[in-house]
């Protein structure tokens, strides 16, 4: 090989090994590490999903996970992917969700498999939401989990298979004491009912 | 101290890396739009020429109720009925209108071309459920523009903007009724008739 052709495959090698490390970096860095907000219990807000004054990550990290939010002042997302212990949900576990009604015009609590897409369910049973029948000190309550539970007082959210769990806390137009202060409301709780190895 | 020659190649690589590295990042949500903005437009052609001439007039996709089957956009809210458009603003303003008369939740949200949302408009700001904005790409000319008195002038960051309108559906049956005909109020395109 002469040596100007030796330069000409190290700088294409040289290009190619930056290029493919700049990339898959990125992907990894994006795809794999836990995006920046605020984390409240089992739950994860992000200040500037949908903002214009999101930063370059976190406009990436939306579009791919959650393309299309609102910006805070209209909704704000609340996501979680551990109970209130730290486990990462799985989809085969039974959980009880509970709490009070989130300071908002309008809440939802909606599953998600780990593809960030609803479970199947032939009666569309995707989320429990501000219609739910409250208990007699106010809260609201919803099982998910692959099988029917034994009460059927309270909303079961079906979660077929074994997979990742998404739950997605939607608030509209939060309270100004919320929308100010997210880390400040009263969160639902995630609990894993029985064992689930 | 003389620089040797793997450390030349070794600063060339790492160079490239964090360049690529941060164009990705930049380059992911712009990519990740049109995608969605050019599936909107597929769909909204196909429904077109399946419901006949008066639906492409419009210029909106009006897709069905949200259910399992959606796999389009991640996270698709199972409460919300959606109707959704593309605005082209490359030969000047848009002008969007709607009539809704949907008793519950509703907003119209513009995202731009880097996915940013730029404007939201809910119920409760939009006078008598009447939505009326002029989108006016940057750097247009506003005089060409003839907005009436009320409509809400919204300057979009980009020239291609994505229009998502989302109204609340609750357990009464008679909402999904009222909400498909207020999303189907929605003119795109109100400028041009």
């Amino acid at each position: 090989m002469t040596s100007r052709r030796r330069v000409v495959v190290a700088w294409v090698a040289t290009v190619t090994a930056g290029a493919l490390l700049g990339v898959g970096s990125a992907w990894l860095w994006l795809t794999c590490t836990d995006p920046a907000g605020t984390r409240i219990g089992p739950w994860l807000v992000n200040l500037e999903a949908g903002s214009t004054d999101a930063s370059l990550y976190t406009r990436a990290r939306i579009a791919l996970k959650a393309l299309l939010a609102l910006d805070r002042r209209e909704t704000l997302y609340y996501i979680a992917q551990q109970d209130d212990a730290g486990r990462p949900l799985r989809s085969r576990c039974r959980y009880l969700i509970s709490g009070s009604i989130p300071a908002a015009r309008w809440w939802s609590v909606t599953a998600y498999a780990d593809d960030l897409f609803l479970f199947p369910d032939a009666e569309q049973r995707y989320s429990v939401s501000g219609e739910t029948t409250l208990n007699t000190v106010g809260r609201f309550s919803a099982f998910t989990g692959p099988e029917t539970p034994v009460s059927g007082a309270i909303k079961w959210l079906p979660t077929p298979g074994d997979r990742g769990l998404i739950l997605t806390l939607r608030l509209y137009n939060p309270s100004p004491e919320v929308q100010a202060d997210p880390g400040a409301l009263a969160v639902p709780s995630i609990q894993r009912q029985g064992e689930c190895p | 101290m003389p620089v040797k020659p793997w450390q030349r190649w070794l600063a060339v690589g790492l160079t490239v890396a964090v360049l690529t590295h941060l164009l990705t990042v930049w380059a992911l949500p712009r990519l990740i739009m049109r995608e969605a903005m050019a599936r909107i437009t597929d769909e909204t052609a196909t429904q077109a020429r399946a419901q006949g001439a008066p639906q492409a007039a419009t210029g909106v996709y009006l897709p069905p109720p949200t259910d399992h089957t959606q796999r389009r956009i991640v996270m698709p809210s199972p409460d919300l009925l959606y109707a959704t458009c593309t605005l082209d603003l490359s030969k000047g303003p848009m002008r969007v209108t709607a009539e809704v008369a949907h008793p519950r939740y509703w907003s119209v949200a513009l995202y731009g071309a880097n996915s940013d949302n730029f404007f939201v408009v809910n119920e409760r700001s939009a006078a008598a459920q009447r939505l009326d904005l002029w989108v006016v790409p940057p750097g247009a000319d506003r005089s060409a523009m003839n907005a009436e008195r009320g409509s809400t002038v919204v300057d979009a960051p980009s020239r291609k903007v994505l229009l998502l309108m989302r109204l609340l559906l609750t357990d009464d049956p008679a909402d999904l009724a009222l909400a498909k005909a207020s999303r189907s109020t929605l003119r795109c395109d109100a400028s041009a008739l």
